[in-house]
């Protein structure tokens, strides 16, 4: 059985909704579980039926059937594809979340809703950004696009959306945190959560698969996020000052890879809950393998290095990222299809599967997944990119991955809470006919993409070259069935939904369902614990000081006054008080008597500090603001301390999430000083 | 603007109906022997002994695949061609200077914009996307290419720019 699984409280689906033997592996029902499944699925789903509605009305643009201004189309694209990447990843999220709760009941219940919220207003700023405001820059608001609106929107509106999608990366930023920095306490630290003390014999059992997923995706996705944050915050100081100038390259660079990767790690988040749910279906345990740790650490490294694919057209990119992106584009499908796809079919071979709506999605998720990293691998061989780059072959990958992989576990997550709460599957006509429509429909509808990038349509165009209308008209065809299955299985839920509900009424005199601290506000014993401080010894206490004071060597006159001849130069001068200021943090936080005091009452402050503090720093690193200040030495001094104070107090929100958040968060943090410095060059 | 398809994407496109169906065939097979009742340990040991030779394959297709493409890059390196070709992208517009070529020749296009970042798309006469380069702000991206036919070929806009994005176009003629 799964460490720390418990089964179900009602015990009575076993026999209708699962395989006999897979009921030991379900995850625990308890409340907070229950509610983050509802929250974040419901809402996850609501935004995928609502951005393909507003995809299936571009394509019929495309195919001439409607008539919508280019101005509109673009608009609509912009929120289509913005909407659509924030209902999957929060759905993935609660998804992952889950499953992973039932292992690590450390997870922070309201910093998961915290996270909610921001993403979903984040969304509520999209939505007013382009509805209202006209904002059509695309989804990647690739600089300088946003400030060069054509008339189209005013500067509100780009800053708006930019706000929005930054507030996406906050929240996905906060689950990250807290996420690793729970697996991360409870499986012994980095190498223990990614198994890599399993793998060298000095951890007889190893974390469950699940952990290892949840543990390297929060861990790519801080990452992740902290570029994301870097590229918002430079845009929105070009929005204060018009003179500070971006470098494009440098732009695009940070944008791809925010936009790849948060995209990519979508599906990862997804592999986590689908080590759970499978076996309930197969009845047979998804085991810790040798080559599963081994393959998640290599997906690390190749989901971190792939996204230069996304400039391979851009000739001046360094030849170094291209290379690595061509090789780690390629080989990320290796783990992928040897270890989790193969052990999966492996799972289901010859199990007496349990055939429900829910294991339906599953399966069906694994081939659009498998199918579309096919696609992409294609694109991803320069030669090949060279012909099909920002062809509707891209699209075509994507939503085959995305719609049919990522999107059909999306309704598979939703369809396992409501089998679960209904104790009962869902019809056999459903079960048959929903996936069928879904399925014939979304590949019919992927592969008109397909075959328009082979014949060289441009993607992002809201009128098609002329004679090739037919192509979006068969693809809205396609859709529509897609849409139709879509509709039923949305009538299984409601009716799924009536059942739970009738169930729950006549189940309120007996048991309730176990809850979780947290949940609904009680005390929880464990936050009286020490958090695990940054630094251990008094000799990495030593070491890290020692580099403060290296560092300070910048404050000294000679670099000091060097580093004011150019914008970039101070602005690394910037990153270097930041880090001086955090490293005396990390040092006097982990010294005994204050790791001592502090615990994990201390880790909703120290999470709001790690978020906000280099973010606001960047925010104000606008030469019209500090240059004022410039002339007076004093101003100018005090300026410069203030950044250091800053660095000080992001070290010392970072010491309350625990060793491996705390760093990653706080490397991360001194990187986006260090990124921006590279990038922000005007003013 | 016409578009027809090329040789090269059909066999890419043909390339990937393959590995479609052969991944659909195994998707049904898997399917279809789910329902048997196998003892799990016969699977394991079937299943390991075959992914040893799975990922062998795996490795040399991705592996041939990535070298291969190592020895068609489009990359100019220190290359120049015959002839230089200075493209400009603007909001929405190309600028070429000159916009006549002759036929045969390896010509440079030396692509920047003066705004925001456009995507040179260049289709052949038969309507054909024979390559793509982008052009950024701030940096000339040099594209190599030689133009075997002769007539009227198409500049058309291939990273998302605004709302006349799909109407940024400009024709040149290759000459005998």
């Amino acid at each position: 059985m799964i460490r720390g699984a418990t089964a179900s409280p009602t015990g009575r689906e076993s026999s209708t909704v699962l395989h006999p033997l897979g009921q030991q592996f379900s995850p625990a029902s308890d409340r907070p579980q229950n509610l983050i499944g509802w929250i974040f699925g419901g809402t996850g789903l609501a935004l995928f039926a609502l951005m393909a509605l507003v995809g299936l009305g571009m394509r019929l643009v495309q195919a001439e059937t409607i008539a919508v201004s280019p101005q509109w189309f673009y608009r609509l694209m912009t929120l289509h594809a913005a909407g659509m990447l924030a209902g999957a990843l929060l759905s993935m999220m609660g998804g992952l979340w889950l499953v992973v709760r039932s292992v690590v009941p450390g997870l922070s219940f309201g910093r998961a809703i915290a996270s909610w919220l921001a993403i979903v207003l984040g969304v509520v700023l999209v939505l007013v950004s382009v509805l209202i405001g006209g904002f059509a820059a695309g989804w990647t608001f690739l600089f300088p696009l946003p400030f060069e609106a054509s008339g189209q929107w005013s500067t509100w509106a780009a800053v708006t959306f930019i706000v929005g999608m930054g507030l996406v990366g906050v929240g996905f930023l906060v689950y990250c945190i807290d996420v690793l920095r729970a697996t991360t306490q409870a499986y012994g630290g980095l190498t223990g959560a990614l198994g890599i003390k399993w793998l060298r014999g000095k951890d007889p059992t190893g974390p469950p698969p699940q952990v290892i997923a949840a543990t390297a995706v929060t861990l790519q996705g801080i990452i992740c996020s902290a570029v994301g944050m870097t590229i918002v915050m430079a845009l929105l100081d070009h929005t204060i000052d018009g003179d500070v100038a971006l470098d494009a390259l440098w732009a695009k660079n940070l944008t791809y890879f925010f936009g790849h990767t948060i995209a990519n790690l979508i599906i990862y988040l997804a592999v986590g809950m689908v080590y759970v749910l499978v076996p309930l279906y197969a009845g047979r345990q998804w085991k810790l393998s040798k080559p599963m740790a081994i393959g998640w650490l290599f997906t690390i490294a190749f989901v971190m290095t792939a996204y230069s694919h996304h400039l391979y057209m851009d000739f001046v990119q360094p030849g170094a990222p291209q290379m690595i992106s061509l090789v780690a584009s390629s080989a990320a499908a290796i783990p992928v299809a040897v270890v989790t796809i193969y052990s999966g079919m492996m799972l289901i071979w010859g199990s007496r599967f349990r055939w429900t709506l829910t294991s339906v999605l599953l399966y069906l998720g694994f081939a659009g997944w498998a199918i579309g990293g096919s696609g992409a691998v294609i694109d991803s061989l320069i030669p090949i990119n060279f012909r099909l780059h920002n062809t509707l072959w891209v699209p075509a990958h994507f939503h085959n991955y995305l719609m049919m992989g990522v999107g059909l576990w999306m309704m598979a997550m939703v369809a396992f809470l409501l089998e679960r709460a209904a104790g009962r599957p869902a019809s056999r006509r459903t079960t048959i006919w929903a996936p069928l429509l879904m399925v014939a429909g979304g590949y019919g509808f992927v592969f008109s993409w397909y075959i328009s990038g082979a014949l060289g349509i441009p993607r992002r165009w809201a009128v098609h070259p002329a004679g090739t209308e037919g192509y979006s008209l068969v693809a809205s065809v396609f859709a529509v069935v897609f849409l139709v299955g879509f509709i039923m299985l949305m009538a299984e839920f409601i009716s799924l939904a009536r059942t739970a509900l009738e169930r729950r009424r006549a189940s309120s005199a007996g048991p309730t369902l176990p809850s979780v601290a947290g949940a609904s506000g009680e005390a929880d014993p464990g936050l009286d614990h020490a958090a695990d401080p940054l630094l251990r010894t008094p000799f990495g206490i030593a070491v890290t000081v020692g580099l403060a004071l290296v560092a300070s060597f910048a404050l000294l006159p000679p670099i000091s006054d060097a580093s004011e001849a150019t914008v970039g130069f101070h602005h690394l001068a910037h990153g270097a008080q930041f880090f001086i200021g955090s490293m005396l943090a990390v040092a006097l936080a982990s010294s005994p008597s204050i790791a001592r005091s502090v615990t994990a009452r201390w880790t909703n402050a120290g999470l709001v500090t790690v978020v906000l503090v280099p973010a606001g720093m960047l925010l104000f690193m606008v030469p019209a603001i500090y240059s004022e200040i410039d002339t007076d030495n004093f101003l100018h001094a005090s300026y410069h301390f203030g950044v250091l104070i800053l660095g000080f107090i992001t070290g010392l929100g970072a010491s309350t999430l625990g060793r491996t958040a705390g760093w990653t968060v706080l490397i991360s943090s001194i990187g986006m000083a260090l990124m921006f410095a590279a990038g922000v060059t005007g003013g | 603007m016409e578009v027809s398809f090329g040789g090269f994407q059909v066999a890419v496109l043909a390339a990937f109906l393959v590995v479609t169906v052969a991944l659909v065939t195994i998707f049904v097979v898997v399917a279809r022997q789910s329902t048997r009742n196998v003892a799990f340990g016969e699977v394991t040991h079937t299943g390991y002994r075959l992914r040893r030779y799975w990922f062998a394959f795996l490795c040399l297709l991705l592996g041939s695949g990535v070298i291969l493409a190592l020895f068609f890059l489009p990359y100019p390196g220190n290359a120049s061609g015959t002839a230089t070709v200075n493209v400009s992208g603007g909001l929405f517009y190309w600028s070429m200077t000159p916009d006549t070529i002759p036929a045969g020749s390896e010509v440079s296009f030396e692509v920047t914009s003066t705004d925001v970042n456009h995507g040179l798309g260049i289709y052949d006469p038969d309507g054909i996307l024979i390559g793509s380069v982008q052009a950024m702000p701030g940096y000339d991206n040099q594209l190599n290419l030689t133009l075997e036919k002769t007539g009227t070929y198409m500049m058309a806009c291939l990273e998302y720019c605004g709302y006349k994005h799909h109407e940024m176009l400009k024709e040149f003629e290759v000459t005998p």
